[in-house]
């Protein structure tokens, strides 16, 4: 099986572009195959512990924890982008890797695919 | 021992939101990949700026006085300092009417050589055949 | 090169994916994107080219309540896991405008 790489500034709530990047590596998942995602910038925000659910927004987090229980799922965020915004590592969750942005382009070196969500 | 070439391609304006800024900032970050790596593996960026994106590379930008924040030109300066290599595509420059003068050809000031490149769409096209991924922002 | 071209945007993006050569090229529409499929609708103002193997979303069709059935017969209808499917076996590149 291969190995996607998926990045995203997007954020989690506001604009639906993440909820793409989590169901594409959902159904990538599903079929198998190891997934990376990188949040940079406003993405970041995913990575915070216990988000509430309002159904006037998506909620990224249910599907996001149960792709770290396949084991095949490593999810990474921008500690600077984090840190901008007030996402310190003690609400981050457990399980988030928190990086700087050269681990993006590591787990694209080790890549079959990279998919790059560049917009806000 | 390989080495990955990415293709960082730049089509948004600056400052209204962050993707470029971010972009040329990934980019720079591929010096210190290789913490991550194998030993002896890589990786290799290389930006290009198309469409509105050729708005980044005009020189002058005061975002620090304005917004407090890195001008994306020092961000563009920085990557030609570490030698990235940095393609800006001359048809767009022209259709906005950019003169070359204006645009962030160096960091001479900062000590750097290494100089960006205008190149025609076709030059940017070759290299988006030519890495092994393209990430468009 | 195999390149696939994600078009999220309804009313931006056509003057790249005219300005891009591929040996195979895929388009496929999602987010806003999905607007340009449905037939009825005036939205496209340039054509997508010739050659390009074109996709549309299902998902994002529904919830933008455009019925498949108005889907312009030039586009397969396709899920997330064709999507999987497609990155992974048909092309080598993806794009995101």
């Amino acid at each position: 099986m291969g190995r996607l790489t998926i990045g995203s500034f997007s954020s989690p709530a506001g604009t639906m572009s993440l909820d793409f990047a989590i169901k594409l590596a959902e159904a990538a998942i599903n079929k198998g195959h190891a997934v990376d995602l990188w949040l940079s910038g406003n993405a970041t925000v995913l990575g915070n512990k216990d988000q509430k659910h309002y159904k006037d927004y998506s909620h990224l987090q249910k599907t996001v924890k149960l792709m770290f229980n396949s084991g095949r799922f490593r999810m990474a965020i921008c500690e600077a982008c984090a840190e901008t915004r007030g996402c310190h590592k003690d609400i981050t969750m457990d399980e988030c890797i928190r990086a700087s942005m050269d681990w993006h382009l590591a787990s694209c070196f080790s890549a079959d695919r990279v998919i790059m969500i560049g917009d806000n | 021992m390989s080495k990955k070439r990415l293709g960082f391609i730049i089509k948004s304006l600056p400052y209204k939101t962050e993707a470029s800024k971010l972009a040329v900032t990934h980019a720079i970050s591929s010096q210190t990949a290789e913490i991550y790596l194998e030993d002896g593996d890589s990786v290799e960026p290389v930006i290009c700026f198309i469409g509105d994106g050729v708005f980044n590379c005009i020189k002058g930008q005061q975002s620090m006085k304005h917004y407090g924040i890195t001008s994306i030109e020092q961000h563009i300066k920085n990557a030609l300092l570490l030698d990235l290599k940095v393609m800006i595509c001359s048809e767009d420059l022209e259709k906005f009417r950019i003169k070359k003068e204006s645009v962030i050809m160096d960091a001479s000031e900062m000590g750097g050589e290494t100089l960006a490149i205008i190149a025609s769409y076709t030059e940017i096209q070759k290299e988006m055949n030519a890495v092994d991924h393209l990430l468009f922002f | 090169m195999k390149l696939c071209v994600f078009m999220s945007e309804c009313r931006s993006g056509s003057d790249l994916i005219d300005r891009l050569e591929a040996e195979k090229l895929g388009i496929i529409l999602v987010c806003n994107g999905v607007y340009h499929a449905a037939a009825d609708y005036e939205i496209r103002s340039w054509l997508f080219p010739k050659n390009a193997h074109l996709y549309v979303l299902a998902e994002d069709l529904e919830s933008r309540a455009i019925e498949t059935s108005r889907v312009a017969p030039e586009f397969r209808v396709i899920t997330y896991s064709d999507i999987v499917d497609l990155i992974f076996n048909e092309y080598e590149k993806t794009i995101w405008i």
